[in-house]
Order: C-alpha cells, then sequence, then structure tokens
C-alpha cells in the first residue's frame, strides 16, 4: 500500500536521522579510546595520578552531555534530550559549544557548496544539451572526451593540483580562510569580494572534476528525449525552435537528473570534509576534520550528525518534489516511476 | 454479401496500356505526388523505402491506403508534409492546391513556408497519441504552443479547440487541463486529432491512428471521422494496416506493397472486384467475420527487404500468378475501369486463380476439435479480483481511503480439458486480469480458483502436503504474453531459453535427448533448419518466429491449460492466421486448452471457432454474455456483445460506418462501476429497471450452453419489461459521454 506516501516517507526520513544520532550515541560510548579515557588521560596529564573521577565524569558530562555513572537507558535520554534542544555538546579543542561552532562554519560550507552545485549543474547541462543537438560534431566529441578525462580526476587531487598552483606558485589566490583579515563582516562589496575570492579554489575544483559526468548525462538524456515522436511532432505543428528546446528537450531532459542534483547536495557535504582541509577553509568539514585530529569527540559527531542531516534531508525533499515537476510521478495507478 | 468474383465485367475500360499517370488523375486533386522515393543510404547498400510513388488525393475524399507493417506506407504520409525523417532523402513532386488555381510545390518550400504549410494546410496525426504528447505540459499547453506558433486569433481557435474537443465526444475543460498521461488510450487519440485540426487545415494525413486501440474505439473514432470530414470539408488520408477497418469510411483506396502502390480504385470495386494478387491475398489472409473459416489462409513467404527488392514486379515470389514476364519486367498501371488501376500483368486472370469465396454458407471446419473431458481442469467459483488505487498525490490522500478497483467481479468459468475459451472485451474490462486468475497467476480477493479439484492458492499457502502439489499447478498452467519480444531473454540463445524449463522441470533427461525435443518442436513450427535457429538470439527473429518460440517453451512444460494474452495483437495481419493455425494444431498434439485473450471478434472467431470452443464476453469485471462461438458471433445477445460485432468491420463496403449502437464510447471508470446492470450508461436498451438490479448469467437458466447477463433474455414477468426506457437527447450525447472517469459529465 502505497497510499500514506508522504506519511510513509517523512517518517524512513525520521527514522534515517534517529538511527544515526543512535548510532552516534552508541560510538561515544563503546570505542576503545572514546570521549572517557580521553579526558581521563588528559587530567592524568594535567594532575598527576591523582585523578577524581567524579571530576571525570562531570566533565565528561559537561562535554559530551552524557554521564558516565548514570545506567545505560538514562546516558541515552540524557544525550536525545539535549540534542533535541540543540545542545551538541562542548567541544574539548575549542572549549566552546558545539552548536555555535557549527552555525558559524555552515553558512560558508553551505556558500562554498551551492554555488559549485549551481555552476557544475548549469555547466554540465548546458553543455549536455549543445552535445545532444550537434551530436557527433567535433565539438560534441572533443567535449565528450574533456568530459571523461576531469570526471576520472578526484576533486581533492585537483584541489592539491590547484592550491599548488595558483596559490603557492602564481599566488594568484589565497591559500586558506574565508576572508581577508582585513575585511570587516557585513554585506558590503569589499565582504563579498573577498568571500567569492576565497572560496574560488575550492569552488573550481568541485566544478572542474563534477561537470563532466552531469554534461554526460544530459547529453544522452537529451539525445534519448530528441528521439521522441512528440518532438516530431512539436516540429511538425511549427513551434518555434528555442520553445522545443526549452519545453520540450530541456524539461524532459532534466527530469531524470533532479534526483541525482539532490543527493548530490549530500556528497558535496561529505566531500567538503577533505576540501576545506586543503584550502584551510574553516567550514563544517573542516571542523570536523579538526575534531577527528585532536580527539574532539562532541565537535566530531555534531559535524558528522550536520551531514547525514543533510544528506536525508537533500533526498527527502527529491521524493517529495518530484512529484510536481513530473506530473506523471505521484499521480494516480500506483505507476509512480523511479527514475 | 453481395461482393461476387463473377464481375469479370469490369474489365471494360480496361485498355491495358495505362502507363503513364494519366490512368491515376482525378478530376480535382488537392494533392499530387508525382515520382516520390524516399531512399536511405546503409551499409548494406541503398534502402528505397518508398519507390517512384505517383497518386492523386481528391479534394474532399477520404483515400484509404493500406499495406503491411514496412510496406513504407508511413513514410508516403511523411512524404505529403516533406517531413521525411534524417537522413532519409525525398525525391519527386508533391503539389498542393488550395482552393482556385493556385499551386504549391512542397518540396521546394522556403523552411518558414513549409513550416506555415505544416499544420495550416496539410496536418497529420500519428499512431502513438501517448508518445505525441509532452508528458510534461497540459492538453491546453500544447493547443496554445500551436496556435501561437502560427499567429492565429488565440481566442478564436481555442474556442475551435474546445468544439472540436466536444465534436469528439469529450469534455473540453477536462482534458484541456489534463496532464496527457490522465487520458485513456482513446481518448488521448481523439485529443491529438483535435489538435491537428485546430488550425483548419484542408488535409489530413492520419498514419495508422486508431492501431493501438481496441477495435470498439477505433470504430467509435471512425465514425467521428466520418462526421468531422463532412463538417469541416477535409481531406483525409487514412493509412492503415488493417483492410477491412478503412473499407466502409474510405472513398477510393490504394494497396501498398513493397513500396509502391499495387492497385488504385473507389473502395467498392476494390473490395468487391480486387483484380491484383496481393489485394486478394490480402483479404482472404485478414480474420473477418464474414468470410468461412476454411477459406482464410495466410500469404505465403515474406515482405521484400528495402534494400534487395526483387526484379521485375516485387510481389513475383510469392505471386500464384508469377510467370517469366512477372520476373523480368515491372508491371505498370493497367485500368480495371476508368479510375480503377492494377500494377499487374494477369490482373484478369487473378480472379480465377485466388477465388475468394462469398458465398454466405459457412462452412464449418471442426478440425481441431479434441475430446472435451467432462471434469474441467480449471474451475473458478465467483471470483473477485480486486485493486487498491492510490488517488490523486497529496498530502490529503493521506488520510482517503484507497480506490478500489473492481477488475474482476464474481466470475465463475470453468475450462475443460482440450477446450479453448476465448475472452473479448474492451481495454480495461479485466480480461487479462480474469486470465491470470485463471492460471493461477494472479490471487484472487476472493472466490475460489480449484485445478482438478485441488484450490491452488490453498496448495500454495499450505504448508501440509497437498493432494496435488503446487509445483505441478505452477507447471501445468502456462502463459504466452502480446509482446514476444520482450518475454525472450535477448542475450540468450533460442536453444538456451528452451532448455531452461527442461533443465528445471525433468533434470534427469539425457541433454541430448533434450535437444532432439527441442530440434525436432522448432522443426514441427515450421523453423527450419532448426540447428540454424536454435543458435539465433531473438533480435534475429521475426515477430511471428518469436511467438513460436514462446508457444514452444509454454508446450515443453506439457501444460494443461496455457493463456494467450493478446498472443497474435502484435503480430501482422497476414501472420495471424497463421500462428492461430499453429496453436491450434499444438493443441491437438500436445492435449492442452487454451485461455485465448483478445479484443478483436475475429480472432476470437477464428480462433474458437475453429476448436469448437466458447466466446466470453467481459465488461467491466463481469462476464456478460459465454456461449459456442459461431452462436455468439451469429445470434450475439447481450447489447454489449452487439455493439463488439459491430465494431468488428467487414468486408462490406455497401455499408458505411454508422453511429455506434451505442450511447457512450468511453468506458466508466472501474473504480465505481454504475449501479446495476453495469452496461446500462452505454446500453441503447437500457430501461429504468437497469440501473437499480444487476441481472446475472443464470438468472434464466434455458439449458442451453449459451448465456447471457441481460434482462431482455428474462421472460416477460421481469420488471424490465415494465420500466421506462432510458432515454437521452441525440443531442446530449456528447455530454453523456464523459470520459473514463465517472464523475467526468459535464454539467453543460
Amino acid at each position: 500500500m502505497i497510499n500514506n506516501y508522504y506519511i510513509e516517507r517523512t517518517a524512513q526520513a525520521v527514522f534515517t536521522v534517529f538511527a544515526v544520532v543512535t548510532m552516534t550515541f552508541g560510538m561515544i560510548r563503546l570505542m576503545p579510546g572514546g570521549p572517557v579515557s580521553y579526558i581521563r588521560s588528559q587530567l592524568v596529564q594535567q594532575q598527576g595520578n591523582q585523578v577524581d573521577m567524579e571530576q571525570v565524569n562531570a566533565l565528561v558530562e559537561v562535554y559530551t552531555n552524557v554521564a558516565p555513572d548514570e545506567p545505560l537507558y538514562i546516558q541515552y535520554i540524557d544525550y536525545m534530550a539535549a540534542l533535541l534542544q540543540g545542545d551538541l555538546g562542548v567541544s574539548m579543542f575549542y572549549n566552546d559549544p558545539v552548536t555555535e561552532i557549527l552555525a558559524s562554519a555552515a553558512p560558508w560550507t553551505v556558500f562554498v557548496m551551492s554555488i559549485s552545485l549551481v555552476l557544475t549543474f548549469g555547466l554540465g547541462i548546458t553543455l549536455g544539451a549543445v552535445m545532444a543537438y550537434i551530436e557527433g560534431s567535433r565539438f560534441d566529441v572533443s567535449t565528450t572526451l574533456v568530459s571523461i578525462f576531469l570526471n576520472s580526476i578526484p576533486y581533492y587531487v585537483m584541489a592539491i593540483i590547484l592550491v599548488y598552483v595558483l596559490g603557492y606558485q602564481f599566488n594568484w589566490f589565497p591559500t586558506g580562510g574565508r576572508i581577508s583579515s582585513d575585511v570587516a563582516t557585513g554585506m558590503n562589496l569589499a565582504f563579498l569580494q573577498s568571500a567569492f575570492y576565497h572560496a574560488a579554489l575550492p569552488i573550481a575544483s568541485l566544478v572542474i572534476t563534477g561537470f563532466g559526468i552531469q554534461a554526460l548525462a544530459m547529453r544522452g538524456n537529451s539525445i534519448r528525449v530528441l528521439g521522441e515522436d512528440y518532438i516530431r511532432v512539436a516540429r511538425l505543428r511549427g513551434l518555434p525552435p528555442h520553445d522545443i528546446a526549452l519545453r520540450y528537450v530541456g524539461r524532459n531532459a532534466i527530469l531524470p537528473m533532479y534526483t541525482g542534483m539532490m543527493i548530490a547536495i549530500g556528497f558535496m557535504f561529505g566531500g567538503s570534509v577533505i576540501l576545506e582541509e586543503i584550502f584551510a577553509y574553516p567550514g563544517i568539514g573542516y571542523y570536523m576534520f579538526r575534531g577527528i585530529m585532536a580527539r574532539d569527540y562532541p565537535l566530531m559527531m555534531g559535524a558528522f550528525l550536520i551531514i547525514t542531516i543533510a544528506v536525508v534531508v537533500g533526498i527527502y525533499v527529491a521524493d517529495l518534489t518530484y512529484g510536481k515537476l513530473d506530473p506523471r510521478a505521484g499521480s494516480g495507478g500506483g505507476n509512480r516511476e523511479a527514475y | 454479401m453481395s461482393k461476387t468474383d463473377d464481375t469479370q465485367t469490369a474489365t471494360t475500360a480496361g485498355t491495358g496500356a495505362g502507363t503513364d499517370l494519366s490512368s491515376i488523375r482525378v478530376d480535382d486533386p488537392i494533392v499530387e505526388i508525382r515520382n516520390a522515393s524516399v531512399t536511405f543510404d546503409m551499409e548494406r547498400g541503398e534502402s528505397r523505402v518508398l519507390d517512384e510513388v505517383s497518386l492523386d488525393i481528391e479534394r474532399d475524399e477520404i483515400l484509404g491506403i493500406v499495406g503491411e507493417s514496412g510496406s513504407g506506407k508511413s513514410m508516403f504520409a511523411s512524404a505529403l508534409l516533406d517531413a521525411i525523417v534524417n537522413p532519409g532523402v525525398l525525391t519527386g513532386d508533391v503539389t498542393y492546391h488550395p482552393q482556385g488555381d493556385a499551386e504549391v510545390d512542397v518540396l521546394g518550400l522556403s523552411p518558414e513556408q513549409l513550416r506555415e504549410l505544416r499544420w495550416e494546410e496539410i496536418s497529420m496525426v500519428f499512431q502513438g497519441a501517448q508518445s505525441s504528447f509532452n508528458p510534461t505540459i497540459t492538453i491546453r499547453a500544447h493547443f496554445e504552443e500551436t496556435i501561437e506558433a502560427h499567429n492565429y486569433n488565440m481566442e478564436q481557435a481555442m474556442a475551435h479547440a474546445r468544439e472540436l474537443l466536444s465534436d469528439l465526444y469529450m469534455d473540453p475543460d477536462r482534458v484541456l487541463d489534463s496532464y496527457p498521461h490522465e487520458l485513456s488510450g482513446g481518448m488521448q487519440q481523439r485529443t491529438l486529432i483535435a489538435l491537428s485540426l485546430v488550425l483548419e487545415p484542408n488535409v489530413l494525413v492520419m498514419d495508422e491512428p486508431t492501431a493501438a486501440l481496441d477495435l470498439l474505439m477505433q470504430r467509435s473514432i471512425l465514425s467521428l471521422l466520418e462526421d468531422l470530414q463532412e463538417k469541416y470539408d477535409l481531406s483525409i488520408v487514412f493509412i492503415t494496416h488493417d483492410l477491412p477497418l478503412v473499407a466502409g469510411l474510405a472513398d477510393r483506396l490504394a494497396v501498398m506493397y513493397a513500396f509502391e502502390f499495387v492497385e488504385i480504385g473507389p473502395a467498392s470495386d476494390l473490395i468487391g472486384n480486387p483484380t491484383h494478387p496481393y489485394t486478394r491475398a490480402l483479404l482472404k489472409a485478414v480474420p473477418n467475420l464474414d468470410t468461412p473459416l476454411s477459406e482464410m489462409r495466410p500469404i505465403d513467404g515474406m515482405a521484400p527487404d528495402p534494400v534487395d527488392v526483387p526484379q521485375g514486379c516485387s510481389y513475383h515470389p510469392r505471386c500464384p500468378l508469377a510467370d517469366e514476364t512477372c520476373r523480368a519486367e515491372d508491371p505498370t498501371y493497367h485500368d480495371v475501369t476508368s479510375d480503377h488501376q492494377s500494377a499487374c500483368f494477369h490482373w484478369e486472370d487473378s480472379a480465377e486463380a485466388i477465388p475468394l469465396s462469398t458465398d454466405g454458407e459457412h462452412g464449418e471446419t471442426q478440425a481441431f476439435a479434441g475430446e472435451q473431458s467432462d471434469e474441467p481442469v480449471v474451475s473458478l467459483e465467483d471470483v473477485d479480483v480486486h485493486f487498491d488505487q492510490v488517488s490523486d498525490g497529496g498530502l490529503l490522500s493521506v488520510f482517503q481511503e484507497p480506490d478500489t478497483v473492481h477488475a474482476v467481479d464474481d466470475i465463475s468459468l470453468d475450462v475443460y480439458e482440450n477446450d479453448v475459451v476465448t475472452l473479448v472485451g474492451e481495454s480495461g474490462c479485466g480480461k487479462t486480469t480474469l486470465g491470470k486468475a485463471v492460471i493461477g497467476a494472479q490471487r484472487p480477493t476472493d472466490g475460489t480458483v480449484a485445478y482438478r479439484g485441488q484450490d491452488i492458492w490453498e496448495a500454495k499457502d499450505s504448508r501440509r502436503e497437498t493432494d496435488i502439489p503446487y509445483e505441478h499447478i505452477r507447471r501445468s498452467l502456462q502463459m504466452i504474453h502480446q509482446d514476444p519480444g520482450s518475454s525472450l531473454n535477448p542475450n540468450r540463445k533460442v536453444a538456451a531459453s528452451l532448455k531452461a524449463p527442461l533443465k528445471r522441470w525433468e533434470p534427469d533427461m539425457d541433454p541430448d535427448d533434450r535437444q532432439e525435443r527441442i530440434l525436432s518442436l522448432l522443426e514441427y513450427v515450421g523453423m527450419s533448419p532448426p540447428g540454424d535457429y536454435a543458435q539465433r538470439y531473438p533480435h534475429q527473429l521475426s515477430g511471428g518466429e518469436k511467438q513460436r518460440v514462446a508457444l514452444i517453451r509454454a508446450l515443453l512444460m506439457n501444460p494443461d491449460v496455457i493463456l494467450a494474452d493478446e498472443a497474435v495483437s502484435a503480430l501482422d495481419v497476414s501472420l495471424r492466421v497463421e500462428v492461430m493455425d499453429l496453436m491450434l494444431e499444438l493443441q491437438d498434439l500436445f492435449d492442452t486448452s487454451y485461455v485465448f485473450i483478445s479484443h478483436n471478434l475475429s480472432n476470437a472467431r477464428y480462433f474458437s471457432g475453429k476448436a469448437g470452443g466458447r466466446i466470453g464476453v467481459m465488461y467491466l469485471g463481469e462476464l456478460v454474455e459465454i456461449g459456442p462461438a459461431e452462436q455468439i458471433i451469429n445470434d450475439p445477445q447481450h447489447p454489449y456483445t452487439k455493439v463488439l460485432r459491430w465494431s468488428t468491420a467487414d468486408l462490406d463496403i455497401e455499408e458505411t460506418v454508422e453511429d455506434p449502437p451505442l450511447r457512450g464510447i468511453d468506458i466508466p471508470d472501474p473504480v465505481d462501476p454504475p449501479s446495476g446492470c453495469r452496461f446500462h450508461t452505454r446500453c441503447p436498451e437500457a430501461r429504468e429497471a437497469c440501473t437499480r438490479a444487476q441481472p446475472t448469467l443464470d438468472g434464466h437458466d434455458d439449458g442451453t450452453e449459451h448465456r447471457t447477463a441481460c434482462f431482455r433474455e428474462y421472460d416477460e414477468s421481469h420488471e424490465y419489461w415494465e420500466s421506462e426506457p432510458i432515454v437521452d437527447d441525440a443531442d446530449d450525447a456528447d455530454v453523456a459521454v464523459g470520459g473514463s472517469d465517472s464523475d467526468a459529465r459535464t454539467d453543460e
């Protein structure tokens, strides 16, 4: 029964997030060398051997929202309650609430990722459509080759090349940071300029290695759509070519890519871990990497949660909105097409 | 039947010398085609898919063009609009004559002029209506963009569109606001016709416009076409593979074979006195309700390959009259009468060589009637199959009860050994679902399906041993599908596909025996050399050959019942009789029964009739009439069967396409079937009593095998005879027919 599709889908999304949170909780408790032993060893280092176990537990509770001396289910409830209130604990490394750190970092990651996403798909779709229209031409063949080549380079390799060549060798672009230190935060031109200047290389490395696959996907879809009967009928009906290109070919060719685009949001967040580290760009991924390096469990878990939620929400939104874009999906007969 | 072949007197005007084009001239042509050829460059050589074709289309006529698939008829249609798809090259002349003396050289037009000519002057309707619409925009957008692209007055043109839609028995508002996939197949096709007429063209080219629809819808559309043609002064070119379908509609007919016209003439002449051997063969090959079963013959041989058309007359390899001249020279048109031409040297002798028996006598051939058992093999009792359907998406639907589709409602049916039961009905009436229930492929929501007394689903669910194990039942009930292409694994050779069931069920069989058995069966069904065919992949087989392989695969199980779901519908007309014959022959050999599903009464009659089987007529999930084949065909009782009988075009050209003997074109929504007798919303005989009570098959048992679920069969004491007839105004007819949704009736 798929009558309650929306409820079912929402429940699925909520359950995924819940499962991730539970696993996070389990990992904190069970990992060898988890935060408890980490804090104890820190204290041992500071105070010698007279470590007061109660003090350790109190500290652990402050940082991780879990009181180690309580029974397991109480710990679990405490942890969940704190999470629901938006309390992700306190970073041991930065000594700030994790929520605060991530909240300040998130806009920058979103900034880089959304621009990359728009450029990747914009460039890919345009190129793909052009390639399909002049299928078999020299442009088509060479663009296909370039697309495959660029797509086969991992983005972090591209990132290292870019930061080495353009950043260190030519000094054209900054090698780290979100904005220049001499620019005041605010919505002024200098700030925006500086922000784009700093974000240019991370964006470039994602777009350069990402657009190719989208161009090829769009090319394939467009060629398929161009062979459909309704394109022929539309031409016979005398519709202007740009109408056919946009409303007929474009729209029908993009549809299957829509879900992929939403899923890409999630992947980009995941990919931000390495990318932001390479460019020393303090976004969510950067802090997650720091958290891992410093064994800063609350920070690590917080970032992990945010990324998971981003992926889940991306796919959830894609599923819910697909029916609005494609009238054939989500209506009648249970014949929802599985793109 | 009035048509006789003793009208040899038609040779009067025949000069036999009509070589030039004067013979095919008409008085007032709207389109003249001269020496039109379409060629494709292929690796194997030049493929000529339209070969020096010349033809005139008379103003305000309906010209029927008939040919098998691959005869070049679609190319001809495209040529009229200069719309041959790349890389095809069109040469020759196409001249369009608008009113007056003006002439338009269609092939010489600039792109912009051509754009204006198309749809404004000459318009086209394609076969697949569903694929002719952009799935992501509404029907209204399709109309509006067309009007806008041609700079017509939007308001006037949209008003015209609405008028066309209501002329075609649809509710304009509802259709315009729909997306293409929300309309039923018949509605899509009619909408497409309206779309092609919205700019008021003079010529309408229709390329197999009804091929994908069931017969009743085809005939209904045809009768509407005739009305449209009169109302809007159209010249219609109607292209089809189905000669009987256009026979009554068209004024003139042209028969295509191997990329050229072999015979052209007025419809009555061409049907009454066909002179080209191919036309005659075609008439014999098409299953219809009038020709005696023993007279139907498949056409031997295959249509030629466009790269390698035979020397001389292209039909000579298949023609019984062929002689040296035919092999050497390409025949020109010979005048049979002044307006009836035949491209055959032996046109005068063809009638004798290929007789078309048209006596009314139905010589019965009971050739395949095997011994039928008293005990049924499969027995259905009060079977219901209901599906839950999601209503429209959206958050609110969460709180709705799912709609229930009544695919099969309370049907009892017995299938005996060596039996043939054919189920007929419109698409969506539940034939396939019932068929699947019979072979245990669809679990009924209520009622029982028993195989030799053992409940199939009990056998499946039960953990304990049952009288007959489920595996055995499963083996005994097999199925062949409509599309033989997609039921064979494209990556396995024929031999591998056929071995699989044997390996599964008879693992002890010696590999050599297995091979031997497969090869002998292949040989038996006419695929020789069998060793060669066994090593082929499905794509290397023709449609008919694929269906044969699917048939063998089902038979290898030694089944008791085979469900053949539209098994011949996808095949070319000339092949259908052949495959049906083969199926019946194999029935004799293997002692099996068929449940044959078809929307085509002619096929049903042929298949059931030849085996002395039954025909069951289904409407909206119910069996409304069942009985021996010839009785159903010749003496239909239920009004719906009569409608189906009407929809099956016969070759009688005297009879023009009349209005359908029913009050609505579209089948009601099975989610919410009408109360009482389900047919009462469309039934011409419906009376008030029909809206309340439901007639049953057993309500008036008169002891015969022929049973009908209609109050008109009940004796005179029934309240039906007393109650008021349901009348709706003739003019009201467009309103009474809403669409496939029961709530679609307009409130105009």
